[in-house]
């Protein structure tokens, strides 16, 4: 059974007098432990359709399943329960918490899961070992470099085990090594521990690595085919 | 870390946003316990020397003599000031005559108001003796020696020594006059008082008036102000058998006093209004602006699965711990300044010379200030609950913004 499924989902916003179509007739099924990229241009709806599958925002019309279960329909505080359990985010400008250390960060979500500290520690310490932050527990966002706030973004992401980590051109504010050695990083993750990522980006690092590429274009999937990627070593 | 701990290191997070806010509370809340507290001290203080000169904590009277000062209406005093002064809580009982009537020296005559006293008694509580030189008192309750108003004493051309003849009205209803000699000078400081009284002992006044063994008033002077209420009706029923006596309140007995301080205090009471509505609103200020340049982090929070309550509990967490802080602050500065103002006072001698006048009172110009703990719990109760009233508005507003859209924010 798929993971996601999306049976003729659209978006309009309304813009003054005036709707925008953000997505029309979309109909889609991601797997579990897939590795996917949405791309397109600018405008195209790669943002918007991620931000459909992760909750973060409601069709206007369609549907949306996720491990089975109907997103729509449901109150703030469900979707934001839904997401705190099922889904992971990495976004386009790391987006830490300033005023807490890397660690801090990273065990966000386990707070929330009211995890006992010491269970949170041992995730964290685990999680840095594998992104290679070990000894930056203690560092501010601020302190760290772009790559490494990327790093800390993915294990909060991670952190709370999620069924999906969706991340938004994730490697939009890096450097091309940073990006190539996240990129491998996030699929060395994928392919050893089976969690499905799915990026919206156009940046060709990403699409190269990316198993499956769906491609947008005005808001309509223009095209969907898998590829032989490149190895995550 | 929890929301607590998150909460805190957001108040942090604008250092000098956070300072200037919390300086404004606390010197707030500092003013208002240390106003409110001055004016405790100060109206406590009033509150003693009005009772201890005036109609006592508790006043006994006969019928409606508080207010119509009917001469008629006169009481047995029949060993009742000894029985209540046996009262635990009670430090004196004060049995008084007051007898409207003329001075007349050999050269004026003036009004007067004859109060007959119980020297012995008085001499002891009585604010108005406490200037008076030992050689000056009067002791004898049956005497016919006599403490002059100064005022009165100037107007009437008299000095200590020297005799005059004071009339009132007997009971029968003829005037009847006596002959007293001037022992000392009352200086209170109240026009009344220096410009009409004459003080004699209770009994030469009561004998005068033709009422042997009656007064007008029994000023009971308690120990502590607050037992008033404990004791009056402890006191109804020692009156018991004297029909038609009742005891007030000094509220009521001293309606001038009561309504000056009562008058001054709503008064207060505006101005510490006005400044919790100006702090109200930059509290408001703060906590919406700390909320809205934030709107994209909470989008994220919201995004990785912070329930909107639980972040409107954070918000709500910020302002509790802000009052907090306010709270500590201000409460710090308003008790070393209340320790101050009791042990030191404010002294007012420089600009008042001849002593303070209020509501009919004279009081000490060293204005001391007194601890009024619920008060000061009260207010700082208060700044809290008005810091977590003023982040309401912005917590709700930033928990209803969808994710998608706040993290659009910039």
């Amino acid at each position: 059974m798929s993971l996601i499924q999306l049976n003729n989902v659209g978006k309009i916003y309304p813009l003054g007098s005036q709707q925008v179509i953000a997505l029309a007739d979309i109909d889609l099924e991601i797997g579990a432990g897939e590795f996917t990229v949405f791309a397109g241009p600018s405008g195209s709806g790669k943002t918007t359709l991620l931000n459909l599958i992760g909750c973060l925002d409601r069709p206007t019309s369609g549907s949306i399943r996720i491990d089975g279960r109907e997103t729509g329909g449901r109150t703030a505080r469900e979707m934001a329960d839904f997401r705190l359990h099922h889904i992971g985010f990495i976004f386009q400008s790391y987006n830490l918490v300033p005023v807490l250390t890397a660690a801090e960060n990273a065990e966000f979500t386990l707070m929330l899961q009211k995890i006992p500290k010491a269970a949170r520690r041992r995730r964290v310490e685990e999680l840095f070992a594998a992104l290679g932050l070990a000894g930056l527990e203690d560092r501010r966002p601020n302190d760290l470099s772009g790559g490494q706030q990327q790093r800390v973004a993915i294990a909060r992401a991670m952190a709370a085990d999620p069924r999906v980590i969706l991340a938004d051109e994730p490697t939009a504010n890096l450097d091309s090594q940073t990006s190539e050695e996240l990129l491998r990083l996030m699929r060395r993750l994928n392919e050893e521990q089976g969690t499905t990522f799915i990026f919206s980006s156009h940046d060709p690092q990403v699409i190269h690595l990316a198993r499956r590429v769906i491609r947008l274009k005005d808001g309509r999937l223009e095209s969907d085919h898998r590829q032989s990627p490149k190895t995550a070593a | 870390m929890d929301l607590l701990s998150l909460a805190w290191k957001n108040l942090w997070r604008n250092r000098r946003r956070t300072l200037i806010t919390l300086s404004a509370l606390g010197l707030s809340l500092f003013l208002l316990q240390t106003f409110h507290n001055l004016s405790f001290g100060v109206y406590a203080q009033m509150v003693d020397s009005g009772v201890r000169a005036g109609s006592g904590h508790i006043a006994l009277y006969r019928g409606d003599y508080a207010q119509s000062r009917d001469e008629e209406l006169s009481f047995a005093e029949a060993g009742l000031s000894a029985a209540i002064a046996r009262e635990p809580g009670v430090r004196a009982a004060l049995p008084r005559v007051y007898l409207p009537g003329l001075a007349q020296s050999s050269r004026e005559s003036r009004g007067i108001l004859l109060m007959g006293i119980d020297p012995v008694a008085e001499a002891e509580v009585n604010p108005f003796w406490k200037n008076l030189p030992e050689e000056e008192r009067i002791t004898d309750p049956e005497g016919r020696e006599a403490l002059v108003g100064s005022r009165l004493l100037k107007e009437l051309k008299l000095e200590i020594g020297n005799k005059f003849v004071v009339t009132v009205q007997h009971r029968d209803g003829e005037l009847t006059g006596e002959l007293l000699r001037v022992r000392g000078v009352l200086r209170t400081g109240l026009k009344e008082i220096d410009g009409s009284m004459v003080m004699v002992g209770r009994l030469r006044a009561a004998a005068m008036a033709g009422i042997p063994g009656e007064i007008h008033e029994l000023a009971v002077i308690l120990e502590r102000a607050g037992d008033q209420s404990r004791l009056l009706p402890k006191l109804a029923m020692l009156t018991e058998e004297h029909p038609r006596v009742r005891a007030l309140p000094w509220e009521v007995a001293m309606p001038n006093l009561s309504d000056a301080i009562r008058l001054d205090y709503a008064s207060q009471k505006f101005i510490f209004a006005v400044i919790l509505l100006i702090v109200t609103i930059g509290v408001v200020n703060t906590l919406l602006m700390a909320v809205m340049e934030r709107i994209r982090e909470f989008g994220v929070l919201l995004a990785i699965g912070t329930t909107p309550g639980r972040l409107r509990l954070m918000i709500w967490h910020e302002a509790l711990l802000l009052g907090l802080l306010a709270m500590a602050l201000g409460t710090l500065l308003g008790s070393a300044a209340t320790w101050y103002l009791t042990a030191r006072g404010l002294d007012l001698r420089a600009l008042m010379p001849a002593g303070l006048e209020f509501g009919g009172v004279v009081f000490d110009p060293v204005l001391r200030a007194a601890w009024d703990v619920g008060w000061m719990l009260e207010m700082g109760l208060y700044v809290i609950g008005l810091c977590l009233l003023a982040s309401i508005y912005p917590a709700i507003k930033a928990a209803r913004i969808p994710p998608a859209e706040a993290m659009r924010h910039r």
